[in-house]
């Protein structure tokens, strides 16, 4: 049942170079040494077949926020386009991020809930570029890092979360006490403030200092699996005791996602939310996968490098429809 | 949490919400408690959570020195990092540090934030498999390199290969790591 609950799992560790100013972003001759360090040292290490580099600068505006919408890179990178750079391994979705706040942000996605499989991947980069290169690291402070937040690990683990049922249930409040009292965060991941449109959470480590990696997985990860309990007891109950009532509102999602001619991204979250508890009751034939791919597929950056063309306003509504309809014809065959 | 049901108290931060939660606070030596309402709790949460800690830090910094936030135009005696001359009221303004260095200059002032922070103070965890014994193979490497690029330059070939022996030596003894 979890693996209805879980999207992914996220794991980023944050690196500097000793012998660099956190700030290299801001400065292209410290930047470019950042580039090339991480590049050779990689090589060096014999892991550098699979990665390709990407500068930010050489790509187009809508390429780049493409990838921060499929999360391989974070929006943060792309405050620094000139400087910022990107080293990618497409396979497993491991990426490192170079010259943003940190010189480094060594992440790792995995599908589900797989923090291990996700740090081990992270921690595979780190040995390799820890052997040739000296990173800041304090015997009693761990890893130095640009913000205080994240000294010590420099790691964030995070779950992505669909809760629609703990949401709808009004829980959201008891969760959030909940996960901060085991020194965790909650927050919506679209949306503004405290908004969490889709019902998407991210729940993540917010301490990283003084305490291990393995421990701080192994909380998030317990969490992650105490809300997936929660969620799916309300799911059973609702399956059990309204599922007429269940059946409506998932299939009345279905039907508008695959008959609407104009789809704003802020209905199309809720549509989503109702046809991925569909696909993950059965109730629907529709692939988890396919659902969380519709998720990046149909953002404003990814139909505006489909189609090509700078759309705007009600041009992105329509080619979002457009767009929906064919990934779940493609996605049915 | 604070459960006061009789008292209804105001968020601290907004001035709007009910104050829901409450945080302690080191503020002039001494723990004090903050009330927050949820909206303002989860701010302060999301910005941890994203890094982006500019107000947070501030005022727990503020907070913790007991310092009232210093007038622009009020001289004070700053601390200042030797290594990038990044001062402790750029840092406190703008939540970052400038260079591993920071750590050492602003000491008094971090250990108690990140006391704040984190609830500890003591690394536990992973460390750079950099030994001191490999950075110094890296700095030969790098200054052998560099004689050799001069001596090609200046088309002394017979100390060129003699580098480029050496620098072969030291790469074998580098596989055997
Ligand atoms: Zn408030
Ligand atoms: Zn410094």
């Amino acid at each position: 049942m979890r693996h209805g609950i879980v999207l992914s799992s996220r794991v980023r560790l944050a690196r500097n170079y000793e012998d660099i100013p956190f700030d290299a972003a801001q400065r292209p001759e410290y930047a470019a040494m950042c580039v090339n360090r991480t590049t050779t040292a990689l090589k060096s290490a014999k892991l550098g077949e699979g990665f390709d580099l990407l500068r930010l600068r050489e790509m187009s505006e809508v390429s780049r926020t493409a990838m921060a919408e499929s999360r391989l890179i974070s929006r943060d990178l792309l405050r620094t386009p000139d400087t910022a750079a990107v080293l990618i391994r497409v396979d497993d979705a491991l990426t490192i991020m170079m010259n943003e706040d940190d010189h480094l942000r060594i992440q790792a996605i995995r599908p589900e809930l797989d923090l291990t499989g996700a740090a081990q991947a992270c921690f595979q980069v780190d040995d390799a570029l820890s052997r040739q290169a000296v990173f800041a690291f304090d015997e009693q402070l761990g890893y130095l890092t640009a913000c205080p937040t994240n000294t010590g690990t420099g790691m964030r683990a995070s779950l992505l979360m669909h809760l629609p049922m703990l949401t709808r249930g009004k829980q959201m409040g008891d969760v959030g006490q909940l996960v901060a009292k085991v020194g965790l965060n909650i927050r919506g991941v679209y949306g503004e403030g405290s908004e969490a449109l889709g019902n998407i959470y991210q729940i993540s480590n917010q301490v990283t200092l003084g305490r291990t990696e393995q421990e701080l997985i192994s909380a998030v990860t317990a969490v992650g699996v105490q809300l997936c309990d929660m969620e799916t007891a309300l799911r059973d109950k609702a399956m059990k005791d309204g599922r007429v009532a269940l059946e409506d509102v998932v299939f009345r999602a279905w039907g508008t996602l695959l008959h609407a001619r104009l789809m704003p991204l802020n209905e199309f979250y809720q549509h989503w939310s109702n046809i991925r508890l569909g696909a993950a009751l059965g109730l629907l034939k529709l692939p988890l996968t396919l659902a969380d791919a519709l998720l990046d597929q149909v953002q404003d950056a990814h139909l505006r490098v489909y189609a090509d063309e700078p759309l705007e306003g009600v041009q992105l509504d329509e080619c979002r429809a457009t767009r929906i309809r064919e990934l779940i014809r493609l996605g049915g065959e | 949490m604070a459960e006061n049901e009789n008292s209804f108290m105001l968020c601290e931060e907004c001035q709007v919400n009910e104050a829901c939660y409450t945080i302690s606070v080191m503020m002039g030596g001494q723990v004090t408690q903050r009330h927050l309402c949820a909206d303002c709790m989860a701010k302060m949460n999301m910005s941890i959570a994203t890094g982006n800690v500019k107000h947070l830090l501030s005022a727990i910094l503020t907070a913790i020195t007991g310092a009232e936030a210093p007038a622009a135009d009020e001289p004070r005696e700053d601390v200042i990092c030797e290594r990038c001359q990044t001062t402790l009221s750029q840092f406190t303004k703008s939540g970052r540090l400038g260079c591993p260095a920071c750590y050492k200059a602003f000491q008094e002032q971090l250990t108690p934030m990140l006391q704040q922070i984190h609830g500890r103070v003591q690394h536990a965890g992973r460390k750079p498999l950099n030994t001191e014994a490999a950075q110094r193979q890296r700095f030969r490497h790098e200054e052998l390199m560099r004689q050799m690029e001069q001596a090609v330059a200046v088309e002394d070939f017979e100390t060129a290969a003699m580098l480029r022996d050496q620098l072969r030596a030291l790469a074998e003894k580098e596989g055997e790591d």
